[in-house]
């Protein structure tokens, strides 16, 4: 949708999600039309309604034997491509994530009706979420690559497509996975490098922001907020400003569901691979994401680094603002602490997480918030950053984080020179990314959340055991976020992880004290940004990152 | 033979030449180099056979180890040193450019890599309290205790645990701060928001404690070990002699353990100088680099940063760091245990 078009709609009267639900309502009748309707068309329904019952919501997190039985029943598209032990001896090597026991644990449930079929065997390599960046930049600088198939997030692109590592999608499988219902944000460029598409999407990625409603309801929370002479009623906040003055306010008091004490906003101040550096973005984007302007972490002209102008640094100092109200040792948190141990488990009242943050918080057996739990867009601010102009500007600005553009699974240029290997690794990325499939994953815990269009239909979420008011509220705030017109779209430049990761090491340090303030800090990180910029080659950067931003 | 070095001498000089930028021979990585060795060597090996019969077979013998020292020693320490001049990153398109004193530069100037280093002098020193505990538990399970066996084996059990099982054990469960039952005791005494790793001081404190509650049974059992072999009638003579126990064990336990002592300490050296798991799986090196130890400070280097080129360098001068300080060591341990020095 047009922005224009789309701001019209809200200053109309239609609110932000009314306006995203009908694009996806809308969305979704098309693809119905588009698919056909008929005796095939239901029998795809019953197996999308036969795999949301497996275990069921309610029913605790779903074990090997479900992802085995989930994987038996997408393997429709196997079957239509694939003759039976077609692939008997070939070999197939996958490398992805092990985090949280999802990504690769679960992928090796989904392929073993696979394998049992067509008679290939997969060798896994598992990677934690710390290490990813790391081995994955390795083989690529070394020529080493290793794996047949590879998990992977879109900022890498420019890394492995940019040199000619991966296999370009066989238009059989473009067909067979329906790509045309990916989110519009998944679509090209994204997965595709100078034009040719390289990646199928098995996740959606951006943060959104969850909060405790048992918070937000409670009675003496509300009194004492007035007795304090706040303004305003003491509601889920709308602002960065708000959350700041939220999480303060929380200190000393007491957590209702835990009887632990209270807490406000989470933030992970220990760095997690690279991955840490979302968390400060999430904060920034809304102050330093300037509406019109794509470009928010680098000067596209010269690549000189943003994190250290004043959106950033308030960012930045926001976070030390309320570090002495978080949570005793939350200098050793990581994202996933925050997320699973910490608000999962009824520590914190408000986080940015990734979306499927959601699907966990209902169906993990370690989430004891489920019924407690609401979601929106990452807050925004009362004012934004013009980088332009060098001044800020007092106007309500918000900007979602599309942190990560998502996983998807590639299949590497090794499998090129043996056409039946090539077929194998592609058939398996496509069972994976198949559309049934997708969906179970978006509903339970996976580490994905929903990118396809056809996720969106709420009543397939409600039969699978999720209330009404439930899903609407966590689809809708990916919705909303996915097609919000003003967007944080990260860059796909070479070495992306290497800025963030140079980035949480410099903000951990910053965290602990060994800055002297939220400037220094981004001083550091900037100063580090300019050199990795100038190993890599900061006029290629320059056009990578333009491209990228489709200037 | 002179003629087969010379041109592994010439075509080495002609990589090195090409990786300055010098020239373009029209190869692209070391393996002329290796592949140049490995020819010289059965040219000389057959040169000599030929030429010097049964004597020249000798150095036929000596091939499979110079060959894997040379694979195993010479080529990674000079790979190492070639890239520890470079500025290469791995995300670098190009990969790694000459950049002379850069990196040494970069080093000096780096106040983290300081800080690691003076890290790693207080972990070592940590050594002394660790002799002190396992030499007290060695005498002690060297006495006459009820279930002897099984406390030896229970002391035993830290060592059987690999590091990241006990920071994982120790460091993410035990102590996390909420939950942990080490976390709520010292709740329950008193200590409102225990973080046991939120503070610089406590967190190193930490790490050390973790490390030595992992090794101490190493030290423990190599001095229990030299303990069962002294001579009882030793310190029965002086009983007799009528020395005290103190004495007993000052004039004569003690001295007679120093050669054990001093062996047990300086392999537990050489162990706390690797000392990373446990920082990297706890506080990854945090707060902010406070309890990093020049391992954990090196990986993260290449781990996060995919700094191969400063990474490498960092390690090549641990590396002599280290040579220079186990030769000193060594030193003076000679001098202790040598009864050559001894009056």
């Amino acid at each position: 949708m047009k922005a224009d078009i789309y701001e019209m709609l809200v200053r109309n009267g239609l609110n932000r999600r009314s306006v995203l639900k009908g694009t996806a309502s809308t969305s979704a009748l098309a693809l119905l039309g588009s698919t056909g309707i008929g005796r095939a068309a239901r029998a795809q329904d019953d197996i999308r309604a036969q795999i949301l019952q497996i275990p069921g919501v309610g029913a605790g997190t779903p074990t090997d034997a479900d992802w085995q039985k989930v994987g038996e029943l997408c393997l429709g598209g196997t079957r239509q491509t694939v003759e039976d032990g077609e692939f008997a001896g070939v070999e197939l090597k996958f490398m992805g994530l092990n985090n949280q026991n999802q990504h690769n644990v679960i992928f090796r449930g989904m392929l073993k009706a696979w394998e049992k079929y067509t008679g290939a065997k997969i060798e896994w390599i598992d990677l934690a979420q710390a290490d990813y960046n790391a081995r994955l930049q390795q083989s690529i600088a070394t020529g080493t690559v290793d794996f047949d198939i590879l998990e992977m997030g879109a900022p890498f692109e420019g890394d492995v497509c940019g040199r000619g590592l991966a296999s370009e999608v066989p238009d059989w499988v473009k067909e067979l996975i329906d790509m045309d219902d990916y989110v519009d944000y998944l679509k090209a460029p994204v997965g595709t490098w100078k034009g040719k598409t390289y990646r199928i999407s098995i996740d959606g990625d951006c943060h959104t922001f969850s909060y405790r409603t048992d918070y937000f309801a409670n009675p003496e929370f509300k009194d004492a907020w007035a007795a304090e002479g706040h303004e305003g009623e003491f509601a889920p906040p709308g602002t960065w400003q708000q959350v700041q003055e939220i999480s303060k306010f929380l200190a000393g008091k007491t957590d209702p569901l835990s009887g632990l004490p209270a807490h406000g906003y989470l933030d992970p101040l220990k760095g997690w691979g690279g991955f840490g550096f979302y968390f400060l973005e999430s904060r920034a984007t809304a102050y330093a994401k300037y509406p019109g302007d794509p470009a928010w972490l680098f000067d596209p002209e010269t690549m000189k680094p943003r994190v250290n102008n004043p959106a950033f640094v308030r960012a930045i100092q926001d976070v030390l603002d309320i570090m002495p109200d978080q949570p005793a040792d939350q200098i050793n948190a990581d994202p996933g602490t925050t997320g699973f141990q910490q608000f999962l488990a009824g520590t914190g009242s408000m986080l940015s997480w990734w979306g499927d943050i959601g699907s966990n918080a209902r169906t993990s057996d370690s989430s004891v918030v489920g019924d407690v739990v609401a979601f929106r867009i990452l807050p925004g601010s009362d004012d934004v950053y013009n980088s332009n102009t060098g001044e800020w500007e007092q106007t309500y600005n918000e900007a979602p984080n599309m942190a990560y553009i998502g996983w998807g699974v590639y299949v590497m240029s090794t499998v090129e020179g043996d056409e039946q290997k090539k077929k194998a690794a592609w058939s398996a990325a496509a069972h994976l990314g198949g559309k049934d499939l997708s969906l179970w994953l978006s509903a339970y815990p996976s580490g994905f959340q929903p990118y396809r269009n056809s996720h969106f239909q709420y009543d397939e979420w409600e039969a699978a055991g999720y209330d009404r008011a439930y899903i609407e509220d966590y689809l809708g705030s990916n919705l909303d976020s996915y097609n919000h017109p003003n967007a944080a779209i990260e860059p796909r430049i070479p070495g992306i992880f290497q800025y963030y990761s140079v980035a949480e090491d410099e903000l951990a340090k910053g965290y602990a004290g060994q800055y002297g303030s939220a400037q220094e800090t981004a001083d550091a990180i900037a100063a580090a940004w300019e050199k990795i910029t100038d190993q890599i080659g900061r006029e290629q950067q320059i056009a990578l990152y333009k491209e990228s931003l489709g200037l | 033979m002179h003629g087969s070095a010379g041109l592994l001498v010439l075509v080495a000089f002609a990589q090195a030449a090409w990786m300055l930028g010098w020239i373009d021979p029209g190869f692209t990585s070391w393996r002329p180099t290796l592949y140049a060795y490995v020819l010289w060597c059965v040219c000389l090996c057959t040169g000599q056979v030929l030429l010097k019969g049964e004597h020249g077979k000798r150095l036929v013998f000596v091939l499979p180890a110079a060959l894997f020292t040379v694979a195993m020693v010479v080529f990674p320490l000079v790979f190492g040193l070639t890239i520890a001049f470079t500025d290469w990153n791995l995300a670098s398109l190009q990969g790694g450019h000459f950049n002379g004193l850069g990196n040494i530069r970069q080093m000096w100037e780096d106040p983290f890599f300081w800080n690691a280093l003076t890290n790693m002098i207080w972990y070592s020193l940590a050594i002394i309290i660790e002799y002190g505990i396992a030499f007290g538990l060695a005498i002690l399970l060297n006495g006459q205790i009820r279930a002897r066996k099984f406390f030896r084996v229970a002391f035993l059990m830290p060592l059987m645990l690999s590091p990241v099982a006990v920071s994982w054990m120790v460091g993410k469960s035990m102590l996390e701060a909420r939950f942990g039952p080490i976390a709520r005791l010292v709740r329950w005494l008193g200590w409102e928001n225990p973080s046991f790793f939120g503070t610089p001081e406590i967190a190193r404190a930490m790490i050390m404690m973790m490390d030595a509650w992992t090794f101490i049974p190493f030290m423990m059992i190599m001095i229990l070990a030299g303990l069962q072999a002294i001579p009882r009638e030793l310190n029965e003579a002086a009983y007799v002699d009528g020395a005290t126990p103190w004495q007993n064990f000052w004039k004569i336990t003690f001295p007679l353990m120093l050669p054990v002592s001093i062996t047990a300490i300086m392999i537990r050296i050489i162990f706390k100088l690797k000392l990373a798991d446990i920082i990297i799986n706890v506080t990854s090196g945090g707060p902010g680099g406070a309890t990093d130890s020049v391992t954990s400070f090196i990986f993260r280097e290449y781990r996060d940063r995919s700094n191969v080129g400063y990474g490498t360098l960092l390690a090549m001068v641990y590396l002599v760091l280290i040579i220079i300080a186990m030769t000193v060591l060594m030193k003076f341990a000679d001098r202790w245990t040598n009864p050559k020095y001894q009056r």
